[in-house]
């Protein structure tokens, strides 16, 4: 699959965090962008439609990252989770991984990890 | 040293008013140094001198650094060398209020001793390992306040004042911090931070200062305060602190965690606990940080 046929789940409460991963994502490729602003709505948004990578923030409103990998994990246990957050301290990492997440990357957004996670989990 | 702190020596020294501060941090990216402000912290020159120069520049009416070599006071060398040397942001803080009347030179001069013996530093220059260490600073800085600040208050702060360096810019100045037991919200945003201790955090600041801090923070222009200027205020309180609780997790056992982002646009908060006040004066407003201590 190329990075433009992919579909990517962009999930933080900040749109400001979203479109900083949104710009970034552009610089390589043209994929399907699906967003969510608290965890209630990634779970909806990746049931519906199921993305092949998602970046999700763990502070947010109406249910936390954590209770949204468990979910989405739950219903896809394939699903490609990044978590984006500030919170980085060892049990949030522990805890993220424990439930499912694929990756961590430490905010602030930082444009080469994002753009390898999008090489890594979409340019296959 | 910092400018940062400048202002805020001089105002809790009793140099300067608020007053005559805010004016003069506001026009600070706009100001012009002076050869003679220079030669003054360079050592090349004492106010005395200085004061001589000015007064045969009103008998004279020629440019202050060419009467400084006519009478000795500056080589050719020593003019081009100050002329191409970058003033640190606290000298041109004093060039303002030299040029509002505030000061004189004498005065500046005494300050400036005062104040870099107090500082310890020698070098024109700052080097990166200054920069970073805040932490003395901020020990002094919160002597001034009228109540004790817990020690993970003080690592905060010097997280904080190193973030605020980092994304928005250095060319700020503290104030002394107060205590506070309510506040005027315009634009404002807040989150907890839970623990062995318990404490609200709230940045706010006005539209205008928003707006400016917004372009800062994201690297983009705005005309209004939309979702992306809070945004940007949201994400800067929001990284500071998943930022501190990593680092205060490194530090102890202690796990800390935050919560989601609270608004409180335009209201009236009442403080029920110990809660402090910081401004933080940037040449585009104040941002005022506020923490509140809900349990030690």
């Amino acid at each position: 699959m190329s990075i433009d046929e992919g579909k990517v789940l962009i999930c933080d409460d900040s749109i400001l965090a979203r479109k900083q991963i949104k710009d970034i994502i552009s610089i390589v490729g043209n994929p399907t962008i699906l967003e969510a602003s608290d965890g209630e709505g990634a779970i909806e948004m990746y049931k519906a439609h199921k993305p092949d990578l998602v970046f999700l923030d763990i502070v947010m409103p109406k249910k936390d990252g954590n209770i949204a990998i468990e979910e989405i994990m739950a219903y896809d246990k394939d699903a490609v989770i990044i978590i984006v957050s500030s919170v980085g301290t060892h049990s949030q990492l522990k805890c993220a991984l424990e439930a499912g997440a694929t990756d961590f990357i430490q905010k602030p957004i930082n444009k080469i990890q994002i753009i390898d996670a999008l090489n890594k989990y979409l340019g296959r | 040293m910092f400018n940062q702190f400048f202002g805020n020596y001089l105002f809790s020294n009793g140099h300067i008013t608020k007053e005559q501060l805010l004016p003069a941090l506001a026009r600070q990216s706009k100001a012009m140094m002076h050869v003679s402000t220079l030669a003054l912290y360079s050592g090349y020159m004492s106010a005395q001198e200085i004061q001589h120069v000015i007064e045969l520049q009103e008998e004279e009416g020629k440019k202050f650094s060419e009467l400084a070599i006519k009478y000795g006071y500056l080589t050719q060398h020593q003019v081009m060398e100050l002329l191409n040397t970058k003033a640190p942001d606290f000298l041109i803080l004093g060039q303002i209020l030299i040029n509002d009347g505030v000061f004189t030179y004498a005065e500046l001069e005494n300050i400036l001793t005062d104040y870099r013996s107090q500082a310890e530093f020698l070098d024109f220059e700052l080097n990166d390992e200054n920069r970073n260490d805040f932490h003395r600073l901020v020990e002094d800085f919160s002597i001034i306040s009228e109540a004790a600040i817990p020690e993970f208050g003080k690592s905060y702060l010097e997280l904080l004042f190193n973030n605020f360096v980092r994304y928005i810019g250095d060319d700020f100045s503290t104030l002394p911090p107060s205590l506070c037991t309510e506040f005027a919200t315009e634009c404002c945003v807040s989150q907890t931070i839970e623990g062995h201790y318990v404490v609200n955090t709230y940045f706010n600041m006005d539209e205008a200062t928003a707006l400016a801090f917004a372009e800062r923070y994201s690297g983009e222009p705005y005309h209004e305060v939309d979702e992306y200027v809070m945004a940007s205020i949201e994400d800067l309180l929001n990284l500071h602190n998943g930022l501190f609780i990593v680092n205060a997790s490194n530090d102890s056992l202690n796990e800390l965690s935050i919560g989601v982002i609270g608004h409180h646009p335009n209201t009236i908060i009442n403080f029920e606990n110990v809660t402090y006040l910081f401004p933080i004066c940037y040449p585009f407003g104040i941002i005022y940080f506020i923490m509140e201590i809900i349990s030690l």
